[in-house]
């Protein structure tokens, strides 16, 4: 099920979208998949977390981003009969992409504001700049919904990028995030449970309808390239609702346009996901390095594509330089940006590789707790 | 005639010394002879009638891999075959084929004849064929070359047709080859027109009984050489016989006890065993049920089309392995836990899996055992959106113990079950109320105290405890035999008589090519009385019936055409 982060919703409420299809059917067949006290989901659809409305006017007050690279362009080089070359035009944009000034960028660029966002609050403070969640948790940290909030590109359910960000979860393999919950004695309610992301190396399997993935898979671990991102946390289930304890840094697969391989890499990261036998979905929040995460963002779109959304690449870079809210450097500005990253995920049965190959992989989980950074 | 089973039959049923056939051993096969002192199958049968059958599909395209290599493209030009008496096979002797269908073996034909003869391409990928599958060059390619047609037609007709071609009939194909390659200019195009021409020749399409006398019963016919050879491969390999059979069959060698077993012993020993297998038990479980088998996406979303492929696929995979790889006894079919699993049935059956097929052993508390347990079965027989006991009671019936279960009558109101009740939360409370019509009830109490014990799998073939919230009841009985379980079903239907019997009807037709009479209750009686002695080894069974005098043995029949002279083949009509 994709989680509420679609126009056309009156409400988007992290209950909704922490709501997950999978009841069971007329003939009560279905599988307890949590064996030797073990589960595991791999990831089958995402979405950052951005807070929409149905007519965009409680979160983008100021409308919608309608500058990008061609607005950009044509204000900047008019059709006016100046002679131009190649350089001081298109490979200047396109540098001005790679290479942007924060400062240089006077097109306007509207930030999302209202009430109203989605995510986890991440330092434990209900601070002036933080979200209330549509249930009413205060405090939310999501300084990059403001950033991008307000994009066309990336508002459900037509948005390009929007569009595109399940079908990249599902069809690139490289984004199959793995997520193993062990020592589980109950997926309703159990305060201690060990949580381990990994990498998987296999495809989804699309069930009857086309439309879902289906549940019961199986996944062969990557402990080869995927080392990165094998990720132990500590989380408890409440209802249903897995909730971790941060962790210092997680690697997250992330491969987006053309299936380049990549990775969020998110700092302070926990996670909050509803939980059932056969799906779960929530937010994997943190805080993101603004310049790692602006060359993903460069790297992973091309000029072409950033265009069919109105997306000013150098107005992003300038907004969450803006926003950045945390990891202050040595001259007090903030280096990195409080996000949610909404995952859908679907039930898998994980194939590891024996005990003494994965033993000798060279170590690299990350079991350090986050420390107060911010 | 009063012998029974062929020598090696009769040694394995141990008849050996009241026919006085003294060395019976089995060296051969290298198997011991199966102890059969008890058995006392004593019958007078003679065989069973020549039959012209249409190829089937599966035969059709197992012969041209054979011939021409496995990686021809041929289609599938061949209408379904009218099941008869529980088999596709034995309606292949009463099947016509309409002009539109000849229509399609001649677009199959064209399509193999040019791949024959393909001069290959690099960048299509496709291999030169005419560089192996033509044993000469001709000495310009552009020209006729009567020796190398002839040489290929000699060869290749003598697979296709099943015998050595006769001289008259080489001259003629190698004078047409001749013409097409003058006209066209083109040698390989000329042999092209020859091997389509062929390929659609009733002598290829058709598989004919050809009878001769039998020198060793007076006023008896068999089957010639070739026509046993014919018969013994359709029913082992499920195609055309090979070179070293023909070559059997042309020496005389067939029809000695000695060189009969040892043709019979090297087909079961071949790894083409296994497509013989694979036909036989796709058609005895009417797999071929699974091209109009769907299931709708919204109730069971995990059944794709590829799953219920896999499902045929593993079981058929689990009855190779257990009976010819494993050679276990043929009752435990339906007892096992070992299978194969494949990717979209794993999530079906709630299990890993990895890349590809892969052997799997269900736990003992899965409620997974033997055949009936297997989505194949489960899914085949239940509607689209629900299960049905009655179905699955009738399939095990008619499929697996021979038995003929009425169709329902023609005013039968079937809303009790279509439209039920919604109070009716399970299908033993919904059938319980339908079988208060004693219009029903006749029908039902013999299909559903078996089908609802394999309540506990919905129509995809997954695994529940309750329907609706409610507990199931898997009891039921078997033809007196009472149990619990979808297991206690399996044991019922391992320890039921009729099981065995009823393979072995169906092996026997499968391979004299017809439905049974009464006139073959004597053979069947006695090949299941020697199946059992050997332990229910369906190796054994095969051996049996391909080595039986009745296997080569032809009856008349009223519809059998008897030459005048002797000396002649007869063909059947």
């Amino acid at each position: 099920m994709k989680h509420a982060l679609t126009a056309g919703f009156s409400a988007f409420v992290l209950g909704a979208a922490l709501s997950v299809a999978g009841a069971a059917s007329a003939d009560d067949a279905g599988a307890n998949n949590v064996r030797d006290r073990s589960i595991a989901y791999a990831v089958s659809g995402g979405h950052w977390g951005l807070y929409q409305t149905a007519d965009g006017k409680a979160e983008c007050p100021d409308g919608i981003n309608e500058v990008g690279p061609r607005e950009t362009f044509k204000a900047l080089f008019p059709d006016d009969g100046t002679k131009r070359s190649v350089v001081e035009t298109q490979l200047a944009r396109e540098a001005a992409i790679w290479s942007p000034e924060e400062r240089a960028y006077n097109f306007p660029y509207h930030h999302a504001g209202g009430k109203v966002g989605l995510g986890l609050n991440l330092d434990g403070k209900v601070g002036p700049n933080d979200f209330t969640s549509p249930d009413g948790e205060k405090g939310i940290d999501n300084q990059l919904f403001r950033a991008l909030g307000c994009l066309r590109w990336l508002r459900g359910p037509d948005g390009i990028g929007y569009h595109f960000s399940d079908i990249y979860m599902r069809e690139f393999n490289y984004n199959r995030g793995l997520i193993e919950l062990t020592n589980v004695d109950s997926l309703a309610d159990d305060p201690d449970v060990d949580v381990t992301i990994y990498r998987g190396r296999d495809a989804l399997m699309a069930d009857a309808t086309g439309a879902k993935i289906m549940p019961g898979g199986t996944q062969r671990i990557d402990t080869k390239f995927g080392q990165k991102f094998i990720t132990h946390l500590k989380g408890k289930i409440v209802n249903g609702v897995l909730t971790t304890e941060p962790v210092k840094e997680m690697y997250w697969p992330f491969a987006w346009f053309g299936g380049n391989p990549g990775a969020q890499h998110i700092l302070d990261m926990r996670m909050r996901l509803k939980l059932t036998q056969e799906r779960a979905n929530g937010f994997i929040a943190g805080y993101e390095n603004i310049e790692e995460w602006y060359y993903g963002l460069a790297r992973g779109r091309s000029t072409h594509h950033l265009a069919y959304g109105s997306v000013s690449a150098p107005g992003i870079y300038k907004a969450i330089h803006e926003l950045a809210d945390a990891y202050p450097d040595a001259s007090g500005k903030n280096t990195a940006i409080s996000m949610a990253w909404g995952t859908d995920l679907t039930q898998v049965f994980l194939k590891k590789p024996p005990k003494e190959v994965a033993e000798a992989a060279p170590a690299a989980s990350k079991t350090e707790r986050a420390g107060d950074r911010r | 005639m009063k012998v029974l089973l062929s020598r090696s039959v009769v040694c394995a049923v141990g008849l050996a010394a009241g026919f006085g056939l003294a060395g019976c051993s089995d060296a051969s096969s290298g198997r011991a002879a199966v102890k059969t002192s008890s058995v006392t199958a004593v019958a007078q049968y003679a065989g069973t009638p020549a039959r012209v059958r249409r190829m089937t599909q599966s035969q059709y395209t197992n012969t041209i891999a054979y011939v021409f290599g496995s990686d021809l493209s041929i289609g599938e030009p061949f209408a379904p075959l009218p099941r008869t008496d529980g088999l596709l096979a034995s309606g292949a002797s009463s099947a016509g084929m309409t002009a539109g269908e000849f229509q399609q073996l001649q677009r199959s034909a064209s399509a193999i004849a040019t791949q024959v003869v393909d001069k290959g391409n690099l960048g299509d990928r496709t291999s030169p064929r005419r560089d192996f599958l033509v044993p000469c060059k001709p000495a310009a390619i552009d020209a006729p070359d009567d020796a190398c047609a002839a040489k290929f037609i000699r060869q290749t007709g003598r697979l296709l047709f099943r015998h050595t071609l006769p001289d008259a009939l080489v001259t003629e194909l190698t004078g047409n080859a001749h013409k097409g390659a003058a006209e066209l200019k083109d040698f390989y195009a000329g042999l092209a027109t020859v091997i389509e021409g062929m390929l659609l020749d009733p002598g290829v399409l058709l598989i004919t009984d050809s009878t001769e006398p039998d020198p060793a019963h007076a006023g008896k016919r068999r089957l010639t050489a070739n026509a046993l050879a014919s018969r013994l491969s359709f029913f082992l390999w499920d195609a055309a016989p090979d070179d070293e059979l023909l070559k059997a069959a042309e020496s005389g060698a067939l029809y000695t006890k000695k060189g009969r077993a040892a043709a019979v012993d090297r087909m079961i020993a071949s790894p083409r065993l296994e497509a013989g297998v694979r036909a036989f038990f796709d058609d005895m479980f009417g797999f071929e049920e699974f091209a109009v088998t769907a299931k709708d996406p919204k109730t069971y979303p995990m059944i794709t089309g590829q799953t219920l492929l896999d499902s045929r696929e593993q079981t058929l995979r689990t009855v190779v392995d257990h009976l010819i790889t494993r050679k276990g006894d043929y009752r435990d079919l339906f007892l096992t836990r070992n299978t194969f699993i494949s990717p979209t049935l794993a999530p079906v059956y709630g299990v890993p899996s990895s890349t590809g097929w892969s052997a799997y052993e269900f736990p003992q508390d899965a409620h997974r055992a033997g055949i009936l347990s297997q989505i194949s079965f489960l899914a085949l027989h239940s509607h689209p959106a629900r299960s049905s006991a009655t179905k699955r009671g009738k399939a095990l019936r008619e499929t697996l113990l021979c038995q003929k279960v009425p169709p329902p009558p023609p005013n039968v109101d079937f809303s009790a079950v279509e439209n039920p009740d919604p109070t009716l939360r399970t299908a033993r409370e919904r059938l319980t109320r339908h079988s208060v019509n004693p219009v029903c009830a006749g029908c039902h109490k013999i299909t559903d105290p078996i089908g609802l014990a394999l309540e506990t799998f919905d129509g995809a073939g997954r695994y529940r405890d309750t329907e609706k919230g409610v507990k199931l009841d898997t009891s039921g009985s078997l033809d007196g035999k009472t149990f619990n379980s979808s297991e206690g079903l399996g044991s019922a239907l391992h320890d039921h008589p009729q099981l065995a019997s009823c393979l072995v009807k169906r092996m026997y037709s499968f391979g004299t090519g017809g439905p049974l009479s009464n006139a073959d209750t004597p053979a069947v009686e006695a090949l299941s009385a020697a199946f059992a002695q050997a332990g229910y080894r369906v190796p054994d069974l095969l051996r049996m019936i391909a080595v039986s005098d009745a296997f080569s043995e032809v009856v008349e029949t009223p519809a059998a055409v008897k030459t005048a002279d002797a000396g002649q083949q007869t063909v059947a009509k």
